[in-house]
């Protein structure tokens, strides 16, 4: 079993490479990218670790891979210097001399289900049946992540900013466009359209452009995202996605967007339809 | 009447019009004080908390952040050592652990537990009640939210299971007296904290590594300052890792913190493209519409550059009034966005993401002004062109 | 400034054409005449014969593509937008068919919104405003927007707003265009009157009526001066 090692922040100071060669016997780890690219390491180089500050019980070991760290936004702006070993390697580095074999422990078990649905029921088993021992699906433990809950709602609430600015933007435009057609609109009621007809067609005018907007404004989210995520991920080197227009925060928008737009429309043009059509028909 | 007054009369002229304009403009506007704010907020925060404490230095095993990486051998003597520095005021010995205490609830609360070492230095809490703990005694200072939570106040008996190193251990608990009631700087709102002497620490620790911390916290003479200070206690222990505040803020900064910057920043450029946006097209659109008087305007004589000021003006009233009304949004707004924001665990109580300085309105009225000038220069491109020959028979036509 | 022979404006072989992607268009073809003091002129002419391009040369607002134009014996063709600009502000007085008034301002804000930009004292543009309201018989409306004023009136303020800066050249483009018959002879009148009183009039009119009333009538097809009548 792999284990990731928190040696990193400390083994790395006393990381050393050694003269390449082929020695099967010994054990072997694979290393972060940042690793191998801070310390300029490759495959097949052998390395020494040790679990403490004074370099004492070092180990050679030889690197059999490179391997790209699973992003981890709450590790965002770090770099990635980790050492993956075997288990038992891990514990031998790291046990007290006096400590007798056989009595280390690990912080975690990852655990992979035949069926991924019974995690709940999995979770309450173990928990019931080990006190003190607590178990998780991971899939929860990502939500529970109170840093994660937080920065959700921060991001809601400037969402409802711009939509209050954008809203306001809209009413804007719409009342100015409506304007321009002022004296159309009120040669129309002079010619004896009712209202509601003329509503129903600046109401379908406004549907059009909504939908129209809409759909730019996803293809603009879509662009950016791409730009984002690329700008970001070159930035902190990480695969990590920061941005994702998934269908469901695709659907929101859309149905946020359409009715604002028709109704900006809508308001825009009761106001002026309750005028006397000589009013507006006159420059 | 000069080009301000006559684009304030342009603008009554559409009330709905304008006054929507202004409201756009304030909306982004409070959003983009609240982006300045945030862009330096977190760090000046931090770097304020850490001034506060009366420390100017860490110093800890290794480039970890004290409390992540190894603990410091011979602690005490070290910080002995370093208190006598010249360029060194005082210097305290600090240890981290974890504490469940046996009060309040039916398993006890879980809180961090400190152990401070050294000689003649304040401690790096503020006794609101009772008094500090005496070196040597079994004796705790505990904060509000644990004597909430175990209901003891200052004179309580208690007993305390700790729990050292990360490692799972089973140690007995151990009685401590509670001699007061502090406020611990770096407590979250919801933070349980208890302190006491190192040495009682590494008793309830076991007994082992009585003589280990995770920082050595230095204050430095005020006549030499931190950089001297640094540069002493490196010289003294090259074995050990110095950093100085400025550095731990620099630390931070290219750290979690990065995020609120470029989220800023990010939010920065979208919210002035709105702005510029909202303002080129409300300008456009009403001189398209007044296209014959503009051109009547310069058929009587008046010159090109008096219609450009016309225009320029409106920009500047209509970004000029948003701008005004976004202080008061943007403040209310940041207050949210900061109580927000403080939810996220680990955060010091004391510590806010949105601060206000002097260089952020100066930076807000600057990308302000910049946008009345870039939103005016398409509509003032219009009229400065304007063919008034052509655009006075196409009124005629049209 | 320096008068030539009295000449307020002297126009010698002015042309005016516009490139268009279809082909060319020449709007005025090869037009001589002199505008002096105190004449009473009327352009007429079919539609799309030149008329309002011709009056826009003669008052600085369009320049002549071929020809020499002389404003009181300064050639205008040499002179920058903002010198054209002064000349028209101070020397030209312009009304329109559609009379521009700006609907956010009064009757004496539009008065005074010529001598405002001409740096006319604030006394002296507000007492000459009050003037020129009674001159058109406006006296009682100096607070009234052009939304509260008749067709007619709109044109009185307008004509007002031409003689602000008490122009030697008054140019006044179809003024009875938009106008009914009675309205518009009320205007005629007031144009005559401020003829009389010695500013040069030179009226574009479809209106054979008001052409009759000038003293020099100037006939105009496909952008050349047809022919010159004078009325008795």
């Amino acid at each position: 079993m792999w284990v990731r090692c928190v040696l990193a922040l400390i083994g790395a100071a006393l990381i050393a490479p050694a003269t390449v060669h082929a020695d099967d016997t010994l054990p072997s780890v694979l290393i972060s990218r940042q690793l191998s690219e801070g310390e300029h390491l490759a495959v097949g180089d052998v390395i020494r670790l040790s679990a403490s500050d004074n370099g004492s019980n070092v180990q050679s070991f030889r690197i059999a891979g490179i391997y790209e760290p699973t992003p981890d936004p709450a590790r965002l702006g770090a770099v990635i210097r980790e050492v993956q070993l075997h288990l038992p390697d891990l514990l031998g580095l790291t046990r007290e001399p006096s400590a007798p074999s056989g009595s280390e422990y690990v912080q975690t078990i990852n655990v992979a289900l035949v069926d991924p649905n019974d995690a709940d029921a999995f979770s309450r088993d173990v928990r019931a049946r080990m006190p003190g021992i607590d178990a998780q699906p991971a899939s929860g433990a990502a939500e529970s992540t109170g840093p994660f809950i937080v920065l959700r709602r921060f991001h809601l609430a400037i969402a409802i900013v711009t939509i209050v600015a954008s809203t306001v933007f809209l009413l804007a435009l719409t009342i100015m466009l409506v304007d321009e057609r002022r004296a159309a609109v009120g040669v129309l009621r002079l010619i004896g359209l009712p209202i509601r007809r003329i509503l129903l067609q600046l109401f379908l005018e406004g549907l059009l452009i909504a939908v129209v907007g809409s759909v730019f404004g996803l293809a603009l989210s879509l662009l950016s995202e791409g730009i984002i995520n690329r700008f970001f991920q070159w930035r902190y080197d990480t695969t990590l996605v920061f941005v994702r227009v998934t269908p469901q925060v695709a659907a929101v928008c859309v149905a946020i967007a359409i009715p604002l737009g028709v109704s900006a429309t809508v308001v825009a043009s009761w106001a002026l339809l309750r005028r006397n059509g000589l009013r507006l028909a006159r420059r | 009447m000069n080009a301000m007054g006559f684009a304030w009369r342009s603008l009554v002229r559409q009330p709905a019009r304008a006054s929507l304009g202004v409201l756009g403009v304030a909306a982004v506007g409070a959003l983009l004080f609240d982006m300045l704010l945030l862009s330096q907020g977190l760090v000046i925060s931090m770097r304020d908390l850490l001034e506060r404490t009366g420390f100017d230095l860490r110093v800890t095993a290794t480039d970890a952040l004290p409390g992540q990486g190894p603990l410091i051998p011979n602690a005490v003597e070290r910080t002995q050592a370093i208190s006598q520095l010249p360029s060194v005021h005082s210097a305290i010995a600090l240890r981290f652990a974890n504490a469940v205490v046996l009060a309040g609830a039916p398993r006890g609360v879980y809180t961090t537990f400190q152990g401070v070492a050294g000689t003649g230095a304040a401690h790096p809490w503020t006794i609101l009640r009772g008094r500090d703990v005496t070196a040597g005694r079994p004796e705790i200072v505990i904060n509000e939210n644990t004597a909430t939570r175990t209901r003891l106040d200052a004179g309580s008996r208690v007993m305390l299971r700790a729990s050292c190193n990360g490692q799972e251990q089973a140690l007995p608990p151990v009685p401590f007296t509670v001699s007061g009631i502090a406020q611990f700087p770096f407590d979250s709102p919801n933070g349980t904290t208890i302190a006491t002497s190192l040495q009682m620490l590494a008793a309830a620790c076991g007994g082992n590594e009585t003589n280990e911390a995770d920082v050595i916290m230095v204050a430095s003479q005020e006549r030499a300052g931190p950089a001297a200070a640094v540069s002493d206690v490196a010289k003294l222990l090259p074995d050990l890792h110095v950093l100085s505040n400025a550095e731990a803020v620099n630390r931070f900064e290219r750290g979690g913190f990065t995020y609120f910057r470029q989220i800023s920043t990010v939010l920065t450029a979208v919210t002035l493209s709105f702005a510029v946006l909202l303002i080129t097209v409300l300008l456009t659109v009403s001189i398209n519409q007044r296209l014959g008087e503009i051109a009547a305007l310069r058929a009587l004589g008046f010159s090109r550059w008096r219609v450009v000021a016309d225009v320029f003006c409106e920009s500047v009233l209509i970004v000029g009034g948003g701008g005004l009304l976004s202080l008061p949004v943007g403040a209310l707004l940041a207050i949210g966005l900061d109580h927000i924001l403080k939810r996220i665990p680990g955060i010091p109580a004391d510590v806010h993401f949105f601060v206000f300085q002097p260089s952020a309105l100066q930076i807000h009225l600057l990308l302000l002004s910049a946008t009345a000038i870039v939103a005016a220069l398409y509509p003032i491109r219009i009229v400065s062109r304007l063919p008034i020959a052509a655009t006075l028979r196409d009124e005629v036509v049209g | 400034m320096s008068t030539t022979n009295g000449h307020i404006v002297e126009a010698r072989n002015i042309s005016r054409v516009f490139p268009m992607p279809a082909g060319a268009v020449t709007a005025v073809a090869d037009v001589s005449l002199e505008i002096r003091r105190g004449d009473h002129i009327a352009i007429r002419g079919p539609s799309g014969c030149g008329k309002s391009t011709l009056l826009h040369m003669l008052g600085c607002v369009e320049a002549p593509t071929a020809g020499t134009l002389l404003f009181r014996g300064d050639d205008v063709t040499q002179l920058s937008d903002r010198q054209r600009s002064l000349l028209r502000l101070r020397q030209i007085g312009f009304v329109f068919q559609r009379f521009f008034l700006l609907p956010m301002l009064t009757a004496a804000e539009n008065i005074e919104l010529p001598q405002s930009e001409a740096n006319v004292p604030k006394t002296e543009r507000r007492q000459r405003t009050q003037e020129l309201l009674e001159y058109v018989g406006l006296g009682a409306r100096a607070a009234h927007r052009p939304s509260e004023l008749s067709g007619g009136e709109m044109q009185r303020v307008a004509i007002a707003r031409a003689l602000a800066n008490k122009p030697g050249l008054l140019l006044a483009d179809e003024p009875t265009g938009e106008l009914d018959r009675a309205t518009g002879e009320q205007i005629a009148s007031l144009l005559d009157r401020v003829n009389a009183d010695g500013t040069a009039l030179v009226i574009v009119t479809h209106d054979p009526a008001l052409a009759e009333r000038s003293t020099r009538i100037l006939s105009m097809r496909d952008g050349r001066i047809e022919s010159e009548s004078t009325s008795a």
